[in-house]
């Protein structure tokens, strides 16, 4: 299965990857429109910066997830078939639990909707936009090493 | 994003398709590489003025809201845009100080290679400066009207000459909000210095400075180029030319001149016809020698003197994939720098030629006015020594016969051929639009870019707005593009145009898409609106006459000032995309609403053709009701 | 082949037995639990309670669930006594069921304190299904409702019962509320945000009677004033559900004391969950962190064990994150300071927003977040690791502190090529 990798000699931080994430999860899919979207979409991944680094951090669907063994709602689940973490909004209650626990501090919550802000591989598009606009190439979906 | 489209191209498809056999990157490629364009750069949300940055603001709200300086999008927004209006101002001006400065030195004897064409024309231009023209010398007038074109470069307080030309409601509108440009350079640069850290930080004040420079481009530096290009190569005039890449031949020498002043060109002009270096030319082998221009310089010499177009903009590196090109001349402005890298897979040589646009792998020759002649022959001998170098083998010549189109048609020339010689008059428009023949006048100019999805935007936005009867002015890129589709012919109109505007262009032998001439041109249509203003019945003011302008595939920041000082002038305009300031919602709000309420024209963004026609067409009739024209003559949806 | 049977169907178990079946599809499992229902989310019952939830959600797993993995459930069953030696469980109605091996995972209950009254209809827990479903059915004639205790469970039912239109009056023992799980500081904002929202909140105040004829009339306090309620909530912690094993050998104190892999000293026995007195890593000692993460984990690392497979527990940590109104509100590890420690805090009284790192000898010991909580798991991360943070320290307060700073800390990560 895909994942995303990232090659942090490469980022320059211009926060692309977080722009066409919002494009990417709002209604339109539209730069112009969706910022002008009544409810504004927020980004699933964020250039953080390191000691001399710029490191794009996402969720990167752990093999054992320690968010959805911590979802007191059930509604973060793992999908054995896909290897992906998938969130079901209807269930999700806001409890902040999956941020709590999550190691590398991937989901950031979204306050306003009450719903923790995961990246999704850009399920409605059917490829992740921010590896697929990085400039310079720091973000790349490939299969996993076996 | 348009490759599929040139690929399709009967002309351009095989040559692109030979630069991808060759590895070859061409701007499709390049621009295949950088989508998707930045965001923050799209919506105009970066700033890098100052070293406090760069910074930019989160157009999602969670991050940053400010710079660090404290500028908010508003600002930002409105600094960068103010910026890009006065680098393009600067373009256009700079081309007209060329021109100007040449003026001079040929009415001085400074340089013995140019000379007052059109006299009339120098006389009727001085007058307007207050230059006095009886019982005096041409050249007398001629270095009086240069030396005061060119002090209102650097001219501090008062208001520019030619702006004059504008009507009384437009003039007290820029006096009242302080639109009204003082001088050319001083405008841009306090431009400059009101967008740096810490300065003019009111995103409407910085406006309204961006439109009073954009003013000093269209009824300034623009206008200044057009008119004394005019004066020292005369006013265009109607002949039959061709346009294409396959303009070029097999058997003759190829010179391509590209770039956007016509200084140098128009002897490059004279030296191709120079009967030594035609000889010249047949001792190497040849048949003779083949000038075909590119991009804005191709329109100068078209309009004047009827020479082919061989491309736009984006056919540059087309043209090159001939392989039979033996020598490109460049100047400046629109000048791709990989040029010098596609010409090294050929014999082809590249030479800049201005001092302001070195590229690297160029030859260089440098351009000076006095001597100016031995200069264009030397190109065009080296042209001519090349061609033994062209490989036949690698000749890919089009084999699609090249377009007809009949350029020169200026508004100024066939409205002033109808009214007759010393009754020139906009009369026979001005009473078409009103008794509903004609719908209105729409300027379709500009770059062509990659970027846009739909592409061929010009030429299918041109045609929609003839089927309906408005009568189209071109100039630039989007002349040659229509120009390629066979638009600019009298028979188009027979073809393309609603009935009503057919039997105008029947009456006067005109095609229904008159080319104007490159992209400084532009200011003639300004010029053509006061005219019709001042003929009378269809508007009072320039805000009050049907007419809209647009610029589908706009890239240059020299479109964004040509839009501003359209907009700026009461007219309405659309861009096939937007410039940046979506990130803003007061900058958003001051474009689609604000300005309007200003200066009365407006702004309008949309990248599909047809719907780009359909709100030209709407403002044109919305406009058209306002004053009580007369419905239009034939229903257009008739003969769709 | 063995045996298998697991008291209790909660998060624990659930854990359990899909770790035991992702190793041995053989075995014989028999799950018994005294609740009626297929296993649900306990701590949703808030939520339930508030309508922000259907029932539906609830569950835990899908209703094939038991059958996928062919357990034997008897729901609704109480075991009541539990002989290590015959290894054998007999129930209510005096079934016995034979073992090899077991999982106690009979959870907590509510703690009921000493209260003259307390068994008065209308007087309440707020753990279960049946405890919420009670409380939905009273409320639609109450207006007002009184809960005892300003812990977790107490704020959520205040919070739930708000939601459903109540007046809300919490009664709290100490200063402040969620003594157990933050500081004076962290409280001060939850509190003042609950208020704002509506819900009455008392203070240093303690229910002496609950007053009424059968029926909860009012709540008498110590400082003299009644508060009439028809609903009162009790929600002064709970307690392990240890009753099975007092007369029997397995190792007792606060809860079932259990050993690295969640196993109690009785061979083949093991416990999980809120039964479960685990090491604690923060603490260095063994403590009952009865907390839904902690159950799954320790769920599933029995359930491995109980598989055979050999696996350790790295220890439990003390951890919760809720939300009231829009607040988020997280804590990992130590909540108070003593005086070897070094305090980290940020506080923005105004927008809510409240930071505080507790370091010692350069490990992070606990943390509290209010209104901001990005990176908590990387804070309990720092915890769980024992990473020494003196590197880093001063950027732990700042918001653009990130899992970034402390990469090169952790195991190599293979996602970041560096």
């Amino acid at each position: 299965m895909k994942k995303l990798y990232f090659d942090v000699s490469k980022c320059v931080a211009c926060r692309t990857c977080e722009i066409v994430c919002c494009v990417g999860h709002s209604l339109s899919k539209d730069l112009f429109k969706s910022v002008r979207e009544k409810k504004l979409s927020l980004p699933r991944i964020e250039v953080c910066i390191g000691k001399d680094k710029n490191f794009p951090i996402a969720c990167r669907h752990c093999k054992e997830p320690k968010c959805v063994d911590a979802c007191i709602a059930k509604a973060l689940t793992y999908d054995f078939e896909k290897k992906e973490v998938i969130h079901d909004k209807e269930r999700c209650i806001g409890c902040w639990m999956c941020i709590m626990v999550c190691p590398y501090g991937a989901i950031r919550p979204d306050k306003k909707a009450k719903l923790p802000l995961r990246c999704d591989h850009c399920v409605e598009i059917g490829e992740p936009q921010c590896a697929k606009s990085c400039p310079t190439k720091a973000i790349s979906y490939k299969e996993e090493p076996e | 994003m348009s490759q599929e489209h040139i690929k399709k191209d009967e002309i351009q498809g095989p040559l692109y398709e030979r630069a991808q056999e060759k590895g070859i990157e061409t701007i499709w490629e390049r621009e295949t590489k950088q989508e998707p364009h930045c965001g923050f750069g799209t919506l105009g949300l970066c700033c890098k003025n100052c070293n406090l940055g760069p910074c930019r603001i989160d157009p999602f709200g969670e991050g940053a809201t400010c710079g660090v300086c404290g500028a908010t999008a508003d600002t930002i927004s409105a600094r960068n845009l103010v910026r890009h209006i006065a680098a393009g101002t600067s373009c256009h001006s700079d081309h007209g100080r060329e021109i100007a400065k040449t003026l001079l030195m040929a009415a001085t004897g400074e340089t013995k290679f140019y000379k007052v064409s059109d006299e009339e024309k120098l006389k009727k231009i001085a007058l307007e400066y207050k230059v006095k023209v009886d019982n005096r010398k041409i050249n007398e007038i001629a270095k009086d009207l240069a030396e005061k074109v060119l002090s209102e470069y650097g001219q501090q307080k008062g208001e520019i000459t030619l702006i004059q030309r504008a009507p009384e409601k437009q003039k007290k509108i820029w006096n009242n909000f302080s639109l009204m440009p003082r001088g050319i350079d001083r405008e841009v640069v306090e431009a400059l210095s009101r967008t740096n850290v810490g300065v003019d930080n009111d995103y409407k004040n910085l406006m309204a400075h961006g439109m009073r420079v954009a003013l000093a481009d269209g009824w300034g530096g623009s206008m200044v180029a057009t008119e004394l290009t005019d004066i020292l190569f005369g006013k265009p005039s109607p002949k039959r030319a061709k346009a294409n890449l396959s303009v070029l031949k097999e058997d003759q020498v190829n010179l391509i001149v590209h770039g956007h002043v016509p200084l140098l060109s128009e002897l490059v002009c004279d030296a191709s016809s120079d009967p030594e270096l035609i000889a010249l030319a047949k001792e190497k082998g040849a048949t003779g020698i083949n000038l075909a221009g590119i991009c804005c310089t191709a329109n100068e010499i078209l309009v004047r003197r009827g020479y082919p177009v061989a491309g736009d903009f984006l056919q540059q590196e087309l043209a090159l994939m001939t392989g039979a090109v033996d020598l490109m001349l460049v100047d400046l402005q629109c000048i791709m720098p990989t040029l010098s890298d596609i010409a090294t897979c050929f014999h082809t040589k590249i030479v800049s030629t201005s001092p302001k646009a070195r590229f690297p792998g160029m030859e260089h020759v440098e351009f000076k006015e006095e001597e100016a002649l031995p200069i264009a022959k030397k190109i065009v001998r080296m042209a001519i020594e090349n061609f033994p170098n062209r490989d036949k083998t690698k000749v890919c010549i089009p084999k699609k016969d090249a377009q007809d189109l009949i350029p020169g048609f200026t508004t100024e020339y066939v409205f002033d051929m109808l009214g007759g010689r010393y009754r020139p008059s906009f009369k026979p428009l001005n009473e078409a639009i009103m008794a509903g023949r004609i719908r209105g006048v729409a300027g379709v100019v500009g770059c062509d870019n990659p970027k846009m999805a739909s592409s061929g935007s010009h030429e299918i936005l041109v045609k929609e707005l003839i089927k309906n009867d408005v009568l189209v002015v071109q100039t630039g890129c989007s002349a040659a593009a229509c120009g390629r589709a066979g638009l600019l012919t009298p028979e188009a109109a027979f073809e393309f145009a609603g009935k009503g505007l057919k039997e105008v262009c029947e009456a006067v032998g005109c095609p229904p898409v008159l080319h104007l001439g490159s992209c400084v041109d532009n200011s003639r249509i300004l010029t053509a609106c006061c005219e019709m203003v001042k003929e009378g019945g269809i508007g009072k003011s320039l805000d009050e006459l049907p007419v809209a302008g647009a610029a589908p595939e706009w890239m240059s920041e020299k479109a964004i000032a040509i839009g501003w000082y359209f907009v700026a002038s009461g007219l309405m305009v659309l861009f096939g995309m937007p410039f940046p300031v979506y990130g803003s919602d007061n900058m958003t709000k001051y474009v689609f609403e604000d300005v309007e309420k200003i200066t009365g024209g407006k702004w309008s963004f949309e990248p599909d053709p047809l719907k780009m026609a359909k709100i030209m067409i709407d403002h044109i009739d919305s406009k058209r009701k306002a004053l009580s024209l007369k419905p239009m003559m034939y229903n257009t949806d008739e003969h769709r | 082949m063995k045996n298998i049977i697991i008291i209790g169907n909660s998060a624990a178990a659930i854990s359990a037995i899909e770790a035991i079946r992702s190793k041995d599809s053989q075995s014989k499992i028999t799950v018994i639990c005294d609740e009626e229902y297929p296993a649900y989310c306990r701590c949703l019952i808030s939520n339930l309670v508030a309508g922000d939830i259907a029932e539906n959600k609830l569950y835990l797993r899908p209703q094939d669930f038991y059958t996928q993995n062919k357990i034997d459930l008897l729901l609704g069953k109480k075991v009541i006594k539990l002989d290590p030696k015959k290894r054998r469980v007999t129930l209510e109605d005096n079934e016995k069921k034979d073992f090899d091996v077991a999982l106690i995972a009979t959870g907590a209950k509510p703690a009921l304190p000493d209260l003259k009254g307390i068994r008065k209809q209308g007087v309440s827990g707020f753990r279960t299904f049946n405890d919420a479903k009670e409380i939905i059915s009273l409320a639609t004639f109450a207006k007002v409702v009184c809960v005892l205790g300003g812990g977790l469970i107490g704020l959520k039912a205040a919070y739930g019962l708000k939601k459903r239109g109540l007046q809300v009056k919490v009664i709290v023992k100490s200063k402040y509320v969620l003594s157990q799980v933050l500081d004076d500081v962290g409280a001060g904002i939850v509190q003042e945000h609950l208020e704002k929202e509506g819900i009455e909140i008392l203070t240093g105040q303690e229910a002496i009677e609950l007053i009424g004829n059968g029926q909860v009339k009012a709540v008498k306090l110590d400082s003299g004033k009644v508060i009439e309620a028809p609903i009162v909530i009790v929600g002064k912690g709970v307690e392990p559900n240890t009753e099975l094993v007092k007369e029997t050998d397995i190792k007792l104190d606060f809860g079932i004391l259990t050993d690295v892999h969640l196993a109690t000293n009785v061979p083949g026995i093991f416990a999980a969950g809120d039964v479960a007195q685990c090491f604690d890593v923060v603490r260095g000692a063994h403590y009952i962190n009865a907390l839904w993460p902690n159950a799954i984990e320790q769920g599933r690392i029995a359930g491995l064990n109980m598989a055979g497979v050999n696996i350790s527990y790295p220890g439990s940590i003390a951890m919760n994150s809720v939300e009231f109104f829009g607040l988020a509100v997280i804590s990992i590890g130590l909540k108070k300071e003593d005086s070897h420690c070094q305090v980290l805090q940020f506080l923005d009284k105004k927008s809510s927003v409240y930071k505080k790192f507790i370091i010692k000898e350069n490990r992070l010991k606990g943390f509290i977040g209010v209104g901001k909580i990005n990176n908590s798991g990387v804070f309990l991360r720092l915890i769980r690791e024992n990473i020494d943070i003196s590197g880093f320290k001063n950027e732990l307060l700042n918001d653009s502190f990130s899992y970034a700073k402390v990469i090169d800390l952790f195991q190599p990560d293979e996602i970041f090529k560096i």
